[in-house]
């Protein structure tokens, strides 16, 4: 085999780049949270009630998270996937590598400009509904990293967030706080409003 | 345990062979001059007793002044081990003879070296940026890089 | 007929139950929602082509309570994944022969050993002769095996 059979074309890397710094272009300003409709008052009938809470109970006691583990805090991911701090007993223990058939992104690490649309891309083809929890410092706001060249300063800035754990790593203790306050937001959820 | 070679039997050996081509030598090291890199790294791999058939890894270091290029070479051999240094004096465009031809394990780090510092490789099959895109200005790891 | 076998009976009324709500309550649950993208495609196309019988089709959509499974198709969500990157070619690749080979060679044998599994059971009631004759048998199927593994079909370069 020749030393050039084995190298991508120049053609992939140059469409690959734009697609990097137009993807940088567009996520200048942070994506804001998507939480307008949590403070709102509800008028809701009894049928609509039910509904929403046998809806939310499902959706937010089988949440299973799809695979964004680009750096260390997967290590406290897996260590709360762990027996110790189990997270099967939220019914989160089917960590899906499709994220067809996931609906909760757990982004566990730091991302950085070249793998962020591939990020996006992963979140975009996951069925609504959908939630992110940013978890740890690089994920909110690039953590140690944020004013570096390569590093995307938070999550946020290519897809909406909904619960921010900070740490660094955060403890399995304070993912499950966060996972907590997850599901708590999802059981304010209903039917008529736009709350996602 | 790797005996790591000293620079200053080498360097005699290698001055011999390549006069005027050891810049300074060492203890821990040699510095060639960059005309010579390649006739010497070929010396280096091929020469029976010294047979340093395994690239540990190549990495370069920005001084104000100029770039020093660091080969780190091991035989399997003999289980020594040597340090071998370049400068390039010059920040636009400065460029070596690639030792791609010697050991494959310097596609990627020579690939990484010019990602990160500009520093180009004559003869490289696939000079092209590793861990940035293409369309990224500049070269981070320079020190003017901010 | 199914009170006959009781309790039986009972269990397979409530897994055929169970199976199909599976499979049909989220279709059913998901028809709102995806009856009012069609619509609204349907409407897109009438625009298109058929103008007058776009202004007899007035906009039309189901309340929110309603659509209990959402339905949101982007044409991002629906491509093809591969790990976040976009596909490059078809999946559509040719596949290595020496699998044919080994498919095969293992119909010939396995053909082979499920008819010896009721001259296996009814052995001693056929005798010598049974015996025999299966032995004949086969040998013929392995005179095949051995010219394939010596024509070298089996090996893997």
């Amino acid at each position: 085999m020749e030393i050039g059979d084995v190298y991508s074309s120049r053609q992939l890397d140059e469409a690959e780049g734009e697609q990097i710094e137009s993807l940088k272009a567009r996520s200048q300003q942070p994506i804001p949270d998507p939480d307008e409709w949590l403070e709102q008052e509800l008028e809701r009938n009894i049928l609509v009630t039910s509904v929403d809470a046998i809806l939310n109970w499902s959706r937010r006691s089988s949440l299973w998270p799809a695979i964004c583990f680009p750096a260390c805090c997967a290590f406290e991911l897996i260590a709360t996937a762990a027996s110790r701090f189990d997270i099967s007993r939220f019914g989160m223990e089917v960590i899906r590598a499709s994220p067809r058939q996931g609906d909760l992104m757990i982004t566990a690490g730091t991302l950085t400009w070249k793998m962020a649309p591939q990020v996006k891309r992963i979140y975009d083809q996951m069925p609504e509904p959908k939630w992110v929890i940013a978890m740890g410092a690089c994920a909110i706001s690039g953590g140690i990293f944020a004013s570096s060249y390569s590093v995307v300063p938070g999550y946020n800035r290519i897809i909406p967030v909904d619960v921010y754990v900070p740490g660094c790593p955060p403890r399995p203790e304070a993912l499950l706080y966060g996972i907590r306050m997850l599901q708590q937001k999802i059981s304010k959820m209903s039917l008529v409003t736009e709350g996602r | 345990m790797t005996v790591a070679l000293s620079g200053e039997e080498i360097a005699s050996q290698i001055e011999e062979n390549f006069p005027g081509s050891i810049v300074e030598s060492s203890p821990k090291s040699i510095v060639v001059n960059k005309e010579s890199l390649f006739a010497v790294a070929s010396y280096l791999k091929t020469t029976p007793g010294l047979d340093f058939d395994y690239l540990t890894a190549i990495t370069a270091v920005d001084y104000y002044d100029y770039f020093e290029v660091i080969y780190q070479l091991t035989s399997l051999q003999h289980n020594h081990s040597l340090v071998v240094k370049t400068r390039c004096y010059g920040r636009d465009n400065p460029t070596l003879p690639s030792v791609v031809s010697l050991w494959r394990g310097a596609d990627f780090q020579e690939r990484e070296i010019y990602d990160l510092f500009g520093i180009g490789f004559g003869g490289h099959p696939n000079l092209k940026r590793i861990f940035l895109w293409e369309g990224f200005q500049g070269h981070p790891l320079r020190k003017d890089y901010l | 007929m199914l009170a006959d076998y009781g309790y039986i009976g009972l269990l397979l009324v409530v897994a055929i139950f169970f199976a199909v709500t599976t499979l049909l309550l989220p279709f059913f649950l998901s028809l709102p929602a995806r009856l009012e993208v069609y619509f609204r495609r349907l409407r897109q196309y009438l625009l298109l082509n058929y103008p007058f019988f776009y202004k007899l089709l007035p906009p039309f959509s189901l309340p929110r309570f309603m659509q209990i499974v959402p339905y949101n198709p982007n044409p991002v969500k629906s491509s093809t994944f591969e790990c976040g990157m976009e596909t490059i070619g078809k999946a559509w690749v040719q596949f290595n022969f020496r699998y044919y080979f080994y498919a095969l060679v293992f119909i010939a044998l396995d053909v082979l050993v499920v008819f010896l599994y009721p001259w296996a059971v009814d052995l001693r009631k056929l005798g010598l002769f049974g015996f025999i004759g299966v032995v004949i048998f086969i040998f013929i199927i392995v005179i095949g095996y051995i010219y394939a593994w010596r024509k070298r079909v089996l090996e893997w370069k």
